[in-house]
């Protein structure tokens, strides 16, 4: 078919494809195989999904993008790590399969270092 | 999980359970098989008032291809385990990624995110169940098509199939979304894989143009409904228009709803407005930016001296009218003629658009990205309104009348007030009918409040039904309640081809309170 995409890469990075268990007699042809794990950058997480309520001009969550001080960078990015898995009132929880724990890991330490504090935000 | 608190599938022993799970880990392989508490615990996150402890999986299986859906239903009808699909899962509201019932493994489809086909001649779409709307927006703008897409109000986390599946709404002229689907994959609970409408036919060139196909029409029976797996879908994509105008009308007072109605439904059906149109409260439309204790902190509901306030001082309507005109400056300019005489009669609506608009109203803006299918989740300000996460969609259909409309309005408010909350509303006019959604909002970290949620809810599904106001969708808590409403024929029907569909029960109990 024309126009057949392979994207993004959200899949796991530490997934691997399974044996599959094929019932061949009732098997109809797929139209794509299965793209390569490949994890995507903390900006682009960013802009996919949380920009859409943590954005400074969207203000429906708090702007998460201000550096922390170096000492609890750590500490901050775990809680982000935490936040995201769980939830925290309204905010939904995002899982394994939305959000790899590389992905996750990535993002939470860009943001705790202000790697994507918004450029005309004032935030930094 | 420990094992004390394991969670296993209901009438399901552990020696039986973990044996499937070796089996689905052969299929999946370990990685896509989830059972520790810190895995599962993002599908354990509700915001409806029922109790967390009745909606946790005992297990979620990650698929990423239709074939290991298919070994995934074979495992359950052997083991006889129960499983919960989800494809993004973020019905927010309305039960997220959490089982129906607790026990359920969840089936999470979300790595089947596969775009497989965007044409932009016949301007559709096939796509697997895990592509957000974000990822096809991406798309169609990295290869430059001129399409637009129409999107409930969590677009970019939501994606097409879980929400046209629920028969969820967007904003645009192909709002209605399951109006817009077409074609479907599906894995039925014996294995098997049947492809509807014209997808049946090996090397089918229709599939995704004609819906019908040849015999008895079935994709409704796999929307709101645990007949099926959909493991692929296809969706019918708008041309982006020469010219969009997004306009505001604001009318002053409660009564004004019944006007509105009856000015629209000719533009509607006429089809002069195209587009999903939103009539927000003075509530809804403020909450998306503003929090509640700003203008009411006194007990109760919000009183009517604290709205009138907000209308002053917001410069909001008591009703808002959020619609658009697509096609050509000629044919807007035209049809912005007919809006602003229909609309201009009485002489209580202010029309608006471009800046004014923008100046007029903080929620323009995301509501005019809504209309033309952008990623906006600016809506998504409702739950700051009370705080503490609690919400839940309640959405019963009302026709398109002025009367009808003022009085499921009242009714309503006056329940809601009974219970203390407020009136979050807003009418969603479709052609001929109105999805009215209020979002019942409330602190979901209070015990009591989250009490009196679930009290109220219940008591405006019943209130609603006995003067014959359906509810259209419900969150998971509720679904047997809903149900009910539409009668025992109904029931026994959806029972009668579960039966025959499903004879082991093994998918999604209890969704649409369908059972065996």
């Amino acid at each position: 078919m024309q126009h057949t995409t392979t994207l993004p890469p959200r899949h796991l990075s530490a997934y691997r494809l399974g044996a599959l268990a094929l019932f061949g007699a009732l098997l109809l042809p797929t139209m794509a195989s299965a793209s390569e794990p490949e994890a995507r950058e903390p900006a682009e997480v960013y802009r996919q999904v949380c920009a859409h309520c943590h954005a400074t001009d969207k203000a429906v969550g708090p702007v998460i993008t201000n550096a922390f001080p170096e000492a609890a960078q750590e500490s901050w990015g775990t809680y982000i790590q935490l936040t995201a898995r769980n939830g925290r009132a309204a905010m939904p929880a995002f899982r394994h399969s939305e959000i790899s724990d590389a992905e996750l890991k990535a993002l939470s330490a860009a943001l705790a270092r202000g790697e994507l504090a918004e450029d005309d935000g004032g935030e930094e | 999980m420990s094992t004390t608190q394991r969670i296993l599938p209901k009438n399901v022993s552990a020696a039986d359970f973990d044996a499937a799970l070796g089996r689905f880990r052969e299929t999946l392989g370990a990685d896509r098989v989830l059972v520790d508490d810190e895995q599962l615990a993002p599908y354990t996150k509700i915001m409806m008032s029922a109790d967390k402890e009745d909606h946790i999986p005992s297990a979620a299986l990650l698929a990423e291809t239709t074939e290991e859906v298919q070994a995934i239903v074979t495992v359950c009808n052997e083991a006889r385990i129960p499983l919960w699909m989800i494809a993004t899962g973020k019905n927010l509201g309305y039960g997220s990624a959490a089982p129906g019932e607790t026990g359920q493994v969840i089936l999470d489809l979300s790595l089947m995110n596969r775009i497989l086909e965007v044409d932009p001649d016949s301007c559709t779409a096939l796509v697997e169940p895990g592509v957000t709307y974000q990822q096809l927006y991406d798309y169609i703008q990295e290869k430059g098509y001129k399409l637009w897409l129409s999107v409930p109000a969590p677009s970019a986390v939501a994606g097409p199939v879980g929400n046209t599946l629920d028969r969820g709404v967007g904003y645009t002229p192909y709002g209605e979304h399951f109006m817009f689907q077409c074609g479907m994959e599906v894995v039925l609970a014996n294995g098997e894989v049947v492809r509807t409408g014209m997808g049946g036919l090996e090397n089918s060139t229709s599939w995704q143009v004609f819906k019908w196909g040849y015999g008895p029409y079935v994709d409704g029976l796999f929307t709101q409904s645990n007949y099926g797996i959909v493991t692929k879908m296809g969706l019918w994509l708008m041309p982006e228009p020469p010219a969009y105008r997004p306009f505001l009308i604001q009318y002053p007072d409660p009564e004004d709803i019944e006007e509105i109605v009856e000015i629209m439904r000719p533009l509607r059906i006429s089809q002069v407005i195209p587009n999903a149109v939103v009539i927000a409260h003075t509530l809804y439309d403020v909450a998306s930016h503003r929090e509640r204790k700003e203008f009411f902190t006194g007990e109760g509901s919000i009183d009517r001296e604290a709205i009138e306030r907000i209308k002053q001082d917001e410069g909001v309507g008591e009703w808002n009218i959020y619609a658009a005109l697509y096609g050509t400056p000629e044919q807007i300019e035209v049809n912005w003629k007919i809006v602003e005489q229909a609309f201009s009669k009485s002489g209580k609506a202010k029309l608006l658009y471009g800046e004014e608009a923008e100046q007029a109203s903080a929620s323009f803006g995301y509501r005019s990205d809504l209309m033309r299918g952008n990623m906006n989740m600016q809506e998504f300000g409702l739950y700051n309104w009370r705080g503490g996460g609690g919400s839940m969609w309640f959405a019963p259909v009302s026709q398109a009348k002025g009367s009808e409309t003022r009085d499921q309005t009242e009714l309503a408010q006056q329940i809601l007030g009974k219970y203390g909350f407020d009136y979050v509303g807003e009418y969603i006019v479709g052609w001929r009918d109105m999805h009215h959604i209020i979002d019942l909002l409330y602190n979901r970290q209070d015990p009591e409040e989250t009490r009196r949620a679930h009290a109220c809810f219940g008591e405006l599904v019943d209130e609603f039904s006995k003067r014959g106001y359906g509810i259209y969708r419900v969150n998971t808590g509720f679904m047997d309640q809903v149900a009910d409403t539409y009668g025992g024929a109904m029931r026994e029907l959806h029972r009668t081809l579960k039966q025959a569909l499903d004879p082991n029960g093994i998918l999604a109990p209890g969704k649409s309170g369908i059972r065996l």
